[in-house]
C-alpha cells in the first residue's frame, strides 16, 4: 500500500460471546474519504464489528488502528475522542432532550463536562457553548431541520429522528464515521437529505463506513464494499461484483 | 493460636464445621429466596426482609399468643410470606413494570416496602429479642464424638427436602422450566405464549416458602428482633453475588461458606466484630467477584436451537446492543 | 421562641442533606441509600478533629465535608466499574458497616456517642447565630446544586441518564461524571454533618441508620426527585410533620416506629400516586430516576 495511513485499520480482529462468534479474524481498512458499504445477513457481526471499532465491545484478539496510532485497548469514550463518531441501529438519541440539546453534548471538546471549569472559566465554557451552537445551527441547516432545533426529540417524525442522530455524529466530529443502517425506516426526502450528507461528509475527508440492508443505498453511496456471514468477511469488492456472486446473494437473499 | 489447637483435634474441627455448616442451612434457604427471586425477576428484592419479619412473627403469634399447634403457625408463616410476596407482584411490582420505571424505582420500592413492614412489625411486637419457642434447647446426641441436636438434624432435613424439591420442580415440571424460560428471557418467552407475569407469582410464592422454612429454622433456634432480617437479606445479597447471577444453587453454597468463614473467624477474631465481617465480604465480593466466582466460563451453547440469549458476561448496557448483530 | 428557632436550623440542615441527596439520586440517578453515613463521615470528622486536634469549628467542618467526599469516592469507585447496580447494594453495605464501625472503636464514643464537642458560639444569640449560618449554608447548596444542574454540566447529566452509551460514545466519559456528582452530594451531606456537631454538641450512631437513609429519602421523593425546590418542600414538611407528633408525648419504643412508618407511607404513596412529586409536574416528561430515565434495560438487569 502507498500514500497516508488509512483511518481506519482492522488487524485479525477476533470476538465470541460463549458460542457465537461475531468476529472471525476480520481485516477491514478504510481510506480518507472513502464510504465503505458493510453487508450482510442478520447476526453476520456487522454492529458487532461497529461495536468493537468504536469500543463498546473489547476484541478477544487483534488490533484496531485509527490514524495509524493502535487504540485496541482504548476504553469508549477515549475512542470517541480519538475520532470515531458513530450513529446506531436504535439512534439512542436522549430522549428528554431537544434537538438542540443533543447535538450540543456531542462535541468531542466540552469544557463544561469539568466541574472545575464550569464553576472556575465561565468565559471559556461559554465561548465553547457559543461556537457548538453556530455549528449546530450550521449541521442542522445542511440537514433541512433548522426549524426543529428547540422540539423534543421525540417529537420528530422517526426518519428526521435518524437524521438527528447523524446529525450527532457529525457535531461529534470524528474522522471515521460510523453508520448503522442509516436507512431503516427512512424515506422521502429524509433519504435523499442522507445520501447527498453521508457524501459530501467523505467528499470533506472523513472515512465512512456503512451497515446497510438496503442495497441500493449502498450501491449509489458505496465504491466498495464487504460481505459478512457469521463474523467473517466472505468477500470484499464493488458493489455490483458482490451482488453477482451466486454464493452471497443465496446466503443474503436465500433464507 | 487456636487454629493450631484445632488441627491438633480433629473431633473439636469435625465439630466446628458440622455445626457451622449446619447453622448456615436456614440462611441457604432465605438465599435460594433471594436468589431465585432475583434470577427470574431480575430484581434485587429487599422486600423480602420485609417478608421474612412477617413470616418469622406470623408464626410467633400463632404458637405464643394464640397457643395453636406448629402446622397452624407454618401455615400461617408461608401464608403470610408468600401472600406478602404475591400482593407486593400483584399491587406493586408489575404496576412499576407496566410504567416501564427505572431500577432506582423498583429498588426505592422494595427496600421502603421491607422498612415500611419492619416499622410496623417493631411497633407491634416491640424491639426486644424473641424466639418462637419458650426454650430453644435442643436434646443431642454424640455422633462418632460429635454433638448432634435433633435442632440440626431437622435442620438438614427441611433443607434437603425443599431443595430437592425445588430442583425436581424447576427441572422436571412444565411450570418450573417455563420459570426458566422467562429468566432467561422474558421477552422471547412471552412469544412463545409463556406468560412472565404468572412465573413472576409462581417465584413469588415459591420464594414465600423458602423464607418461611428459613425463618421457623432462625427462630427455633435463636431471638429475633424485626431488624435483624436485613442483616439476613444483606447475607443474601452477597451470597448472590458470589454464586453468579442467576445461578440459584451456587449462591446456596456461596452461603455455607460465609457462614463457614464466620464461624471460623470467631476464633480469631473477637466477637463485636463479626457483624463487621460480612460487610468486608460484601466489598470483597463487589470488587474482586462483580460476576461471581467462576469456575468454567466460555461454555458451548448446545442446543442450536438456543436463542442467541444476551452474553452474560457483558454488563446490561453494552449486551443490549451486542445482541443486535 | 427558642424553640422555633431550634425548629428552623433542624429544617436548613435537613435542606442540605436532602438537596445534596436529589444531587445524588434524582439528578444523577446514583442509587445510594448511604446518605446519612456520609452526613455521619461529616459529623465525627469535625467533632474528632475539633475535640483531640482543636481544630478551629470552620475548618473542621470543611475538613469533615472532605473526609465524606473521600470517602464517597472510594465506594463509588469500587462499586460502579460494572455497573450501577452494585452502587445500592455496595452503600447500604457501607452504611451499616461504618456504623458498626463507629459503635464499637472506643474513640468515637461508641455507642453512647460523643459528647464533648467544645462549644464555639455562646451566649443568648447562640441559637439565631446558628440559624443564621445553617440557613445560608441552605441557601449555598441550593444555588450551587441548581448551578451544577443548569447549563452544560446538567446537560451532560441528563444525557448519561436518558443514554450512558450514547453519552459515552460521544467522548464524553460517564465515570468520572458519577464519581464527580456522587462526591459532591455526599460532601455537601458532610458538612450538614458538621454544622450539626457543633449546633447540638452531641453526635451518636443512632442518628444515621437506615432510618435516616428513608426519611431523607422521604423528603427527596415527597419533594419531588430532580427538582430544585422539590427536597426543599419535602424537607420543611417532614421536619414540621413529626413534630406535630411528638406534642402526643409517646414512648420512644413506640415513637420512633411510627415516625417509620409514616415516612415509609409517605414514600410508598408519593412513588405509586404522585411519582414526581409535589413540585414536580404532574404528567409531564418523565422525572429523572423516578421514571424509566435511569435504566434502558428496566426491570432486567
Amino acid at each position: 500500500m502507498s500514500g497516508p495511513a488509512p483511518i481506519l485499520k482492522v488487524d485479525k480482529l477476533c470476538k465470541a460471546f460463549g458460542g457465537i462468534v461475531v468476529a472471525d479474524n476480520v481485516d477491514v481498512t478504510i481510506d480518507r474519504g472513502e464510504i465503505l458499504g458493510l453487508i450482510g445477513p442478520n447476526g453476520a457481526g456487522k454492529t458487532s464489528l461497529f461495536n468493537l471499532v468504536s469500543g463498546v465491545l473489547k476484541p478477544d484478539s487483534g488490533a484496531i488502528y485509527l490514524d495509524g496510532a493502535l487504540v485496541t485497548g482504548d476504553p469508549l469514550y477515549r475512542r470517541a475522542r480519538s475520532g470515531v463518531a458513530r450513529t446506531w441501529q436504535n439512534m439512542m438519541l436522549f430522549k428528554t432532550m431537544s434537538v438542540m440539546e443533543n447535538l450540543l453534548i456531542a462535541p468531542r471538546d466540552y469544557p463544561g463536562e469539568k466541574i472545575g471549569r464550569l464553576l472556575l472559566m465561565t468565559g471559556r465554557v461559554r465561548a465553547a457553548e457559543q461556537a457548538a451552537k453556530a455549528r449546530a445551527l450550521g449541521i442542522l441547516d445542511r440537514l433541512e431541520l433548522g426549524r426543529a432545533a428547540d422540539a423534543n426529540v421525540t417529537d420528530l417524525p422517526f426518519g428526521h429522528q435518524k437524521l438527528i442522530g447523524l446529525a450527532r455524529a457529525l457535531m461529534n466530529d470524528g474522522s471515521l464515521l460510523l453508520l448503522d443502517e442509516p436507512m431503516a425506516g427512512v424515506e422521502g426526502a429524509a433519504y435523499e437529505t442522507m445520501q447527498r450528507v453521508v457524501r459530501e461528509e467523505a467528499a470533506s475527508g472523513r472515512a465512512v463506513c456503512v451497515v446497510e440492508h438496503n442495497v441500493s443505498f449502498i450501491k449509489d453511496l458505496c465504491t466498495r464494499a464487504v460481505f459478512m456471514a457469521q463474523g467473517r468477511i466472505l468477500e470484499t469488492g464493488s458493489v455490483d461484483d458482490l451482488l453477482k456472486s451466486k454464493v452471497l446473494t443465496d446466503l443474503y437473499f436465500g433464507v | 493460636m487456636l487454629i493450631d489447637l484445632l488441627l491438633n483435634n480433629p473431633v473439636v474441627l469435625l465439630q466446628i464445621l458440622w455445626t457451622g455448616a449446619v447453622t448456615s442451612l436456614s440462611l441457604v434457604l432465605l438465599t435460594v429466596a433471594f436468589a431465585l427471586t432475583q434470577k427470574v425477576t431480575g430484581l434485587w428484592n429487599f422486600a423480602q426482609a420485609g417478608f421474612m419479619g412477617l413470616a418469622f412473627y406470623a408464626m410467633y403469634f400463632v404458637l405464643n399468643n394464640l397457643d395453636w399447634p406448629l402446622p397452624v403457625a407454618v401455615a400461617a408463616g408461608v401464608i403470610a410470606a408468600s401472600g406478602a410476596g404475591l400482593l407486593t407482584e400483584i399491587f406493586g411490582l408489575d404496576v412499576l413494570r407496566a410504567r416501564k420505571s427505572g431500577n432506582l424505582t423498583f429498588f426505592i420500592f422494595t427496600l421502603i416496602l421491607s422498612e415500611f413492614i419492619i416499622y410496623w412489625l417493631a411497633l407491634l411486637f416491640g424491639t426486644e429479642p424473641q424466639t418462637l419457642y419458650k426454650s430453644i434447647l435442643s436434646p443431642v446426641q454424640i455422633i462418632g464424638g460429635v454433638a448432634v441436636s435433633n435442632w440440626e438434624l431437622q435442620a438438614v432435613a427441611i433443607t434437603a427436602v425443599m431443595l430437592t424439591a425445588l430442583w425436581a420442580y424447576l427441572n422436571w415440571s412444565k411450570q418450573g422450566q417455563f420459570i426458566i424460560a422467562v429468566s432467561d428471557n422474558a421477552k422471547l418467552a412471552e412469544l412463545y405464549g409463556i406468560s412472565s407475569k404468572r412465573a413472576y407469582r409462581v417465584v413469588a410464592v415459591i420464594a414465600g416458602m423458602f423464607i418461611c422454612a428459613g425463618m421457623f429454622l432462625i427462630g427455633s433456634r435463636g431471638g429475633l428482633t424485626p431488624n435483624s432480617p436485613m442483616e439476613f437479606v444483606l447475607t443474601a445479597t452477597i451470597a448472590t453475588l458470589l454464586g453468579g447471577m442467576g445461578r440459584v444453587f451456587a449462591a446456596a453454597v456461596a452461603a455455607v461458606v460465609l457462614a463457614l468463614i464466620q464461624s471460623f473467624s470467631v476464633l480469631e477474631i473477637p466477637a463485636r466484630w463479626q457483624s463487621l465481617l460480612l460487610y468486608v465480604f460484601l466489598f470483597v465480593a463487589i470488587v474482586l467477584f462483580p460476576q461471581g466466582i467462576s469456575f468454567k466460563r466460555r461454555r458451548r451453547i448446545e442446543k442450536p436451537s438456543a436463542p442467541p440469549a444476551e452474553p452474560a458476561s457483558q454488563p446490561a448496557a453494552t449486551a443490549d446492543t451486542a445482541a443486535k448483530v | 421562641m427558642e424553640y422555633i428557632l431550634n425548629i428552623g436550623v433542624q429544617v436548613a440542615i435537613f435542606i442540605i442533606l436532602a438537596s445534596s441527596y436529589n444531587l445524588v439520586i434524582g439528578y444523577g440517578g446514583l442509587a445510594s441509600v448511604a446518605h446519612p453515613i456520609f452526613y455521619a463521615f461529616g459529623a465525627y470528622g469535625a467533632s474528632l478533629l475539633s475535640i483531640h486536634f482543636g481544630v478551629p469549628a470552620v475548618l473542621a467542618v470543611v475538613a469533615g465535608g472532605l473526609i465524606a467526599a473521600l470517602a464517597s469516592v472510594a465506594l463509588a469507585l469500587s462499586s460502579l466499574r460494572v455497573s450501577g447496580d452494585y452502587l445500592l447494594i455496595a452503600s447500604l453495605g457501607f452504611q451499616l458497616g461504618f456504623l458498626q464501625v463507629i459503635r464499637n472503636f472506643d474513640f468515637t464514643g461508641g455507642a453512647g456517642g460523643l459528647s464533648t464537642i467544645p462549644s464555639t458560639i455562646t451566649g443568648a444569640y447562640r441559637t439565631p447565630a446558628f440559624l443564621a449560618l445553617t440557613v445560608s449554608c441552605a441557601i449555598a447548596t441550593v444555588w450551587l446544586i441548581s448551578r451544577i444542574v443548569q447549563g452544560p454540566y446538567g446537560r451532560a447529566i441528563t444525557a448519561m441518564r436518558d443514554e450512558e452509551l450514547a453519552f459515552t460514545a460521544l467522548g464524553r466519559n460517564a465515570m468520572s461524571i458519577k464519581v464527580v456528582v456522587f462526591a459532591i452530594g455526599c460532601g455537601i451531606a458532610g458538612i450538614a454533618g458538621g454544622l450539626y456537631a457543633f449546633y447540638y454538641q452531641y453526635v451518636s450512631p443512632d442518628q444515621y441508620e437506615v432510618l435516616q437513609s428513608a426519611a431523607i429519602l422521604t423528603m427527596v421523593v415527597l419533594g419531588g426527585m430532580g427538582t430544585t425546590w422539590g427536597p426543599v418542600v419535602g424537607a420543611i414538611l417532614l421536619i414540621a410533620v413529626p413534630q406535630a407528633i411528638t406534642f402526643l408525648n409517646l414512648p420512644p419504643s413506640v415513637m420512633a416506629p411510627v415516625q417509620g412508618i409514616i415516612f415509609t407511607s409517605l414514600v410508598l404513596l408519593f412513588l405509586f400516586l404522585r411519582p414526581s412529586g409535589l413540585v414536580g409536574g404532574s404528567g409531564s416528561k418523565p422525572k429523572v430516576g423516578s421514571e424509566s430515565a435511569t435504566g434502558a434495560t428496566g426491570a432486567k438487569t
